[in-house]
């Protein structure tokens, strides 16, 4: 048995599907690869296989985590190049390496993500008001609660939950590009609670009201992972997260 | 200034599902336009997870992009937020593979799988910006070809096409490509080449023929042109062990109505039942040899990775040596997991065994068309089945621990009395009491009741479908008889569509302008049930005056010209006459049993 924990990159052309519709690329990129799989027990064995941490539809990432189980010896170096060569355009294996076999699981391990987003327009003459969104971003802060509606696990009870406290960290840095608009986000994320990058934003450009200019879109990208390390952040993929 | 490009990615971010759009899939073909001398968009009137089910366009996706010299790109309609924004940005319909606009390849290709999508057809062929119609087409246009069980009876599409392909393409089509070709290089202007691609086998060219009509009677298409032939046959692979076949279809990332491969077992169905179109225009029976299907099974999962395998066609588990052929699979593909499945079973104790063997874990339910819920009227559709029979299979399939099924039922079916229908309520109640205690569970029960639509090319083509009223009514019995039943989950298509379908199945060139009528209107996937618009319909019949009903509820004579007479799907008209006789005559058919031999 072996267990390869591996960093991957998603870049433009295949930012549009879900997270399942990814478990199910990677799982089908790995059947073909031939390379000897773990799968679980049980009538409908799935590939052990696990993804650190959602990627919301429509958002880039530079620095993903995914774990895998053998029931052989695989070198990582192996994994790479079978795996590469299964992969579609847009989704890149970076580095791999083998983990200890009994190390919890990866998607426990997450607990923030720091993202950014950039307004991004088809409009040829957009003006955009950056002071407007840095007060609209103000005032989102300002607010002890920013309700978020969630359904409970069988979807049949809703709730609201208070999710101004899983935003970390907000900020513009408009001085390196003058004439962008982006947005540097660290979100809490993971199985202790969190929040979606989309869904602040959503609230922002709620904030802006009638400033919000039309015929923008918002481009996310998630920078990386990160797991908690009493009580400081360290990036997930540092020292292969184990 | 923004490009397309940038247009595009900026659409793409505000659409529901936008890798309906992106292509880019695994498997995915991806030419340089410039490197091939020929361009065909393969286009599917509906939603990209329903196009991307269909095994045709696989096929097709495969016997063509295998020539050197050709591509083909796939091209889905568009959702209606997606085609909002098109039209807002004035975007172009582009392909998946290399987002070139329709209108910048050679042939684009419409798969005719159903009434209800024609509106689809318009609407994309509009958002291609390509003229609707036939006529209004100059020389750079795109040739725009159909194909599929629709165009068995084009005639309501017959303005808007250059030309349809009768039958089954996959060896055909590059043919008609190639010939294509030479005449665009000779010069010959566009009318002179679809008149002459008309001598090819299988194609229609709709352009060339005149109905005549004596007073409101069709009596016959006139030829406009000597070289058009008076019968269009259809086009049949003799040998499916050598025809193309998808190893290496494109794996979606979004999931699909079906998201498994595929290997198709056989072609055609030799059960005959006298409503269904595919086992009359697929004829003659034409099967894989195990062999093949062995192979070419392995390859498709070392090509794709899917962990589901479907052994499809019409009537699997008529397949010879069906369990033979799924222990091998198992032998091969066990390893990696992967799952063999039937798309549908047949109420037989063979069919149930094969069920258990392929299912493992847990049994939720398994499907099963009776249509028919007593037994003289499966006699008239031709669905052998004994009462006797539904009950020993229904009890092994309990007993094997399956914990529900799902019933497909028709009603509207020729010779049918309101017996016939407070009959399927009754059933569901005989076995709901029957198996009361024999499963560890309660069972559960759905049943699906749809609204018969007399199809061109079966022996039943000559019957009138049930007013829409009296389907209605026989509605209303069903559902207050379920409502009495507990336990047993129902659901019924929608009159109106079914009446829509029977129009458009039983039309002619006349309703043309009622369908461009209806799509101006707004009418698009009216197969979907949260979009179909009814009124729009109506009033799309009553400007451009037709009437539906005409169609829907006419019974044609025997010796009266039928709308799709010149063209055969192979079965002499005789033929179907004598099966649409013994029908009524309440005779009893030949028995079919499960025999190897039979195919």
């Amino acid at each position: 048995m072996t267990r390869i924990c591996f960093n991957y990159a998603r870049k433009e052309q295949i930012k549009y599907i879900s997270h399942l519709d990814m478990m199910r690329l990677f799982q089908r990129a790995l059947r073909r690869s031939g390379l000897p799989l773990a799968y679980s027990e049980g009538f409908s064995p799935h590939p052990r296989f696990n993804l650190a941490a959602p990627l919301p539809v429509d958002v880039t990432a530079d620095d993903e985590l995914g774990e895998v189980f053998f029931k052989e010896e695989i070198a990582p170096e192996e994994f790479i190049l079978k795996l590469k060569k299964q992969l579609p355009e847009g989704l890149e294996i970076k580095r791999a390496q083998a983990v200890d076999k009994q190390a919890p699981a990866l998607p426990s391990l997450v607990s923030a993500a720091l993202y950014q987003a950039r307004l991004v327009t088809v409009s040829p003459q957009l003006e955009v008001n950056i002071e407007a969104y840095r007060s609209a971003l103000e005032r989102l802060l300002d607010k002890e609660e920013i309700l978020a509606p969630r359904s409970s696990r069988k979807g049949k009870r809703k709730t609201n939950v208070n999710v101004r406290p899983y935003i970390n960290e907000a900020y513009f840095n408009g001085d390196e590009h003058e004439d962008q608009v982006v947005l540097k986000l660290l979100l809490q994320t993971g199985s202790r609670g969190g929040v979606s990058p989309v869904f602040v934003l959503e609230q922002l450009d709620f904030e802006l009201g009638e400033k919000r200019p039309s015929h923008v879109n918002w481009n996310l990208h998630r920078i990386r992972l990160y797991r908690d390390c009493n009580g400081s952040l360290k990036p997930l993929s540092e020292g292969m997260c184990i | 200034m923004q490009t397309q490009k940038d247009i595009l990615k900026y659409l793409l971010g505000q659409v529901w599902k936008p890798a309906r759009y992106t292509g880019n899939e695994w498997n995915a073909v991806k030419k340089e336009h410039s490197s091939v001398d020929l361009r065909m968009a393969f286009a599917f009137p509906d939603l990209y997870e329903v196009g991307m089910s269909n095994h045709g366009l696989k096929i097709l996706y495969e016997s063509i992009n295998r020539n050197p010299g050709m591509l083909m790109e796939r091209v889905f309609s568009p959702a209606t937020d997606m085609e909002e924004l098109l039209r807002k940005y004035n975007l172009p319909l582009f392909s998946l593979e290399s987002h070139k606009p329709l209108k910048e390849f050679d042939i684009i290709g419409f798969s005719l799988q159903y009434e209800l999508s024609y509106t689809n057809v318009l609407n994309m062929l509009d958002l291609a910006d390509i003229p609707l119609r036939t006529e209004d087409r100059k020389g750079d246009h795109p040739l725009i070809v159909g194909g599929g069980p629709c165009a068995f009876n084009p005639e309501p599409l017959a303005p808007f096409f250059d030309l349809f392909v009768l039958g089954e393409a996959e060896e055909c089509l590059p043919a008609i490509l190639t010939g294509y070709m030479d005449l665009k290089r000779h010069g010959y202007e566009r009318n002179e080449i679809i008149a002459r691609l008309s001598t090819f086998e299988g194609v229609y060219v709709p352009s060339l023929y005149n109905p005549a009509y004596s007073g409101e009677e069709f009596i016959g298409m006139e030829r406009k042109d000597d070289r058009a032939p008076e019968m269009i046959r259809k086009v049949t692979v003799e040998n499916l062990d050598t025809a193309p076949f998808p190893k290496a279809p494109p794996v979606p990332y979004l999931q699909t109505i079906h998201d498994r491969a595929v290997i198709e077992l056989f072609r055609g169905c030799g059960r005959g039942c006298r409503f269904c179109q595919a086992g009359y225009i697929f004829k003659p029976v034409r099967r894989r040899s195990r062999d093949k299907l062995q192979q070419t099974a392995k390859e498709i999962i070392d090509n794709t990775g899917y962990e589901e395998l479907s052994l499809v066609s019409l009537s699997s588990t008529d397949y010879p040596h069906l369990e033979e052929l799924i222990n091998n699979l198992d032998s091969d593909l066990s390893a990696r997991k992967v799952k063999c499945s039937l798309p549908s079973l047949r109420l037989d104790s063979y069919s149930i065994k094969l069920a258990d063997k392929l299912h493992q874990g847990r049994k939720s339910s398994l499907t099963f068309a009776p249509e028919a819920a007593t037994e003289r009227l499966r006699k008239v559709i031709k669905k052998n089945i004994t009462e006797e029979e539904i009950f020993t299979s229904l009890g092994d399939a309990i007993d094997a621990g399956w914990q529900g099924f799902k019933l497909y039922f028709m009603i509207g079916l020729p010779a049918e009395h309101d017996e016939d229908v407070v009959e399927i309520v009754n059933l569901c109640r005989r076995l709901r009491e029957y198996f009361k205690g024999r499963a560890k569970r309660k069972i559960s029960i759905n049943v699906s009741v749809a609204t018969f639509v007399p199809k061109s090319h079966t022996p039943f083509q000559w019957e009138p479908q049930l007013s829409m009223d009296e389907v209605n009514r026989r509605q209303d019995i069903l559902r207050t008889g379920f409502k009495k039943l507990r336990g047993v989950d129902f659901s019924w298509h929608d009159a109106r569509a079914s009446f829509l379908e029977a129009v458009f199945a039983r039309g002619d060139r006349k309703l043309a302008p009622a369908l461009e009528h209806a799509w101006q209107m707004g009418c698009r996937f009216d197969g979907w049930s949260e979009y179909f618009d009814f009124s729009l319909w109506q009033r799309a019949f009553q400007k451009t005056a037709v009437r539906g009903e005409d169609y829907a509820y006419r019974r044609f004579s025997y010796d009266q010209c039928l709308p799709w007479d010149h063209l055969s799907c192979g079965v002499d008209k005789n033929m179907l006459i004598a099966e649409h006789q013994k029908s009524l005559a309440g005779e009893k058919p030949e028995g079919v049993t499960h025999d190897p031999d039979l195919l």
